[in-house]
Order: C-alpha cells, then sequence, then structure tokens
C-alpha cells in the first residue's frame, strides 16, 4: 500500500474575513489511500467558513493517480466558488507533467518556491510564475514574466 | 514472472496481481525501473508509462475483476523499436465492461467538448489515450477485457520517446 501524508498549516493573511492554509502532501497517492487522504482535506472545506485559498506544497509529493488530479480539481471549484485562489508550488516534473496532460495547469496557477506562491497569497506580486496555458484563466492577473535579450554588436 | 530474451526478440514480463489497489506501488516501481533500465526511452517517458501502467490496472480492478480474482500485466519490449502494455481482467467485477463500450467511451471523453465533471474519468482519455500511441480493447473468450497499448521509441508518426534534445547555447539577438 502505498504511503501518503497530509500536514495543514495556517497562513497568516492580512484580510481578516479570508484565510488561507498550507497543504503540504508527501508520498504517493493512489487509489489504495487517495479516497481516505481527500477526506482530510474536504472536513476541512467544511469546518472553514467564509473565503479560503490553498496552497498545495508537492515538493515531497513522487506519485499522483488520476482520481487524485480529480479531487484537486472538485477542491479548486469549491474555493474559487468561495472566492479563494489555490496554488501549487515545488512539483516534481513527473507530477507538473501529468497536471499538464490533464489540462488542470491551464485552471491552476504552478510556482517553482513555496515563497512565489505565498508572497501571491498575502498580495505581493510574485516572480518567476509558471503562467497558464493561453485561455487559462488563473485566479489572479501575473505580469510577464522580465526576460533579457542580449545583443552584438 | 516469465521472462524471455533472445537478442533481438522481444522481452516479455508477465505479471499476476491480486484484484485489489494494495499492491499498486509495486507495480509502478517495477514499471519505472523497467524502462529506465532496459529501454532508451527518455525518463520522462518512464514516469508516463508509469502512470499509464497504473491507470490500466486501477480500471480493470475497478471494473473487470473482483476483489478474490486477479489481473494480469504483460510487458513486450521490442529493443529500439516499442514498450507494448497489456491488461488482463476476468470479467467478474461489479461493473464490467465490453470492447465496444470501451471503444466508445474512449471516443466520447477524447472529444475536445467533453467535459469532466466528477473525480472519475480521466485515466483513460487524458493519461492513457494521450502518452501511448496505440490503443486496442479486446473482449476474452473466456471472459473479461483485455487492454493493450503501445508507445513507439521513435516511430515519426508519433511524439518521440526519446529525450529531447537540450540546447546547450544561447540563440543572440543579432
Amino acid at each position: 500500500m502505498a504511503e501518503a501524508t497530509i500536514l495543514i498549516e495556517d497562513l497568516p493573511v492580512k484580510d481578516p474575513n479570508s484565510k488561507a492554509k498550507l497543504i503540504t502532501i508527501s508520498g504517493q497517492l493512489d487509489e489504495s489511500n487517495v479516497d481516505t487522504k481527500a477526506k482530510e482535506i474536504y472536513q476541512l472545506l467544511e469546518t472553514t467558513q467564509g473565503k479560503l485559498s490553498f496552497i498545495f506544497d508537492l515538493a515531497g509529493l513522487d506519485y499522483m493517480n488520476s482520481k487524485s488530479i480529480g479531487y484537486l480539481t472538485d477542491w479548486y471549484g469549491k474555493i474559487t466558488e468561495r472566492g479563494g485562489k489555490v496554488l501549487i508550488a515545488h512539483a516534481k516534473p513527473n507530477i507538473k507533467d501529468i497536471l499538464q496532460v490533464v489540462g488542470l495547469t491551464q485552471l491552476i496557477q504552478m510556482f517553482e518556491s513555496l515563497d512565489e506562491a505565498k508572497t501571491l497569497i498575502l498580495g505581493a506580486t510574485p516572480q518567476n510564475v509558471s503562467a497558464p496555458a493561453p485561455g487559462a484563466q488563473p485566479a489572479a492577473p501575473v505580469p510577464p514574466q522580465q526576460t533579457e535579450t542580449f545583443k552584438l554588436n | 514472472m516469465l521472462m524471455e530474451n533472445q537478442n533481438e526478440k522481444p522481452t516479455k514480463i508477465s505479471i499476476t496481481l491480486p484484484g485489489n489497489a494494495y499492491f499498486m506501488s509495486g507495480i509502478r516501481d517495477f514499471t519505472l525501473t523497467l524502462i529506465k533500465n532496459t529501454t532508451n526511452f527518455a525518463e520522462k517517458w518512464a514516469f508516463r508509462l508509469q502512470s499509464v501502467v497504473d491507470e490500466l490496472c486501477n480500471n480493470a480492478i475497478e471494473y473487470g475483476s473482483s476483489e478474490n480474482e486477479s489481473i494480469l500485466v504483460t510487458f513486450i519490449h521490442k529493443k529500439e523499436e516499442y514498450i507494448e502494455i497489456t491488461v488482463e481482467d476476468t470479467g467478474t467485477g461489479k461493473h464490467k465492461t465490453t470492447a465496444a463500450e470501451m471503444n466508445k467511451l474512449l471516443e466520447d471523453r477524447k472529444n475536445e467538448n467533453y467535459k469532466f465533471t466528477g473525480i472519475r474519468g480521466r485515466g483513460l482519455a487524458k493519461i492513457v489515450a494521450e502518452w501511448t500511441d496505440e490503443i486496442e480493447f479486446t473482449d476474452k473468450k473466456e471472459g473479461g477485457l483485455t487492454v493493450r497499448v503501445r508507445k513507439y521509441l521513435k516511430d515519426p508518426r508519433y511524439k518521440s520517446g526519446l529525450p529531447e534534445s537540450t540546447p546547450t547555447h544561447l540563440v543572440l539577438n543579432v
């Protein structure tokens, strides 16, 4: 049976009417454990009132199956209905790849670092955002990445 | 476990698993190791095919075989050409489906206007179909379903399984 752990922490937000949670998922989410683990998140959604945002720190997540992506999509819908944001930070390349192939990166913004995701939740401007695909509707406006061009004379 | 390996002949490995998800992490580890260590597929494709195997096995367990029955997973690797994976169930599951029903379900879900609204349903159309070059469903004479998928290493008709070329220099704007 695959092992997975979910840690939930409060994030300090300035807006007194909002709440934000850092959800750290590690291990492997598969058919043997995902239904049980998902209940922890649904319980959090039920017990937290008002505007709520989630940052998923996936640095320790090695595998996720299609059902866990289905749950993530459902949580995204529930959170955005309440005016909140869902962000993903630190995902490994294979996790980014599977989120991309199912189209979830068109909905959920991905960040290379946790600090960048936290910055967006706290209302400041992040850098190095992995922008959603064309046509996507990100949770918040994202400025274009600054690029440098070298020119030879 | 059955293994064949004679020069140019494909390598064939068959694994029988119980009809529950308990051992799925083991088959995923095996798939990753097999593809990384014995094929020339890029590491990215090892992870992708790991997901393909997991999704196919989950479907077989969920729909095709009861918990007391088993599923059969077979890997066939033709060096420098392809890897083929088949997953067979026994047709004893609570929600068994026919090959014709699976073909229709896949076609419906591959439609770009199809809306995935539930928790389930993305595995076959969004993962298995996207990351393989061939997919075929066959009804077994003795009951049950066989799903066969194949990914080519470098067939020009499909997305290459080889490592992507990585630029080693900057293109300067002059």
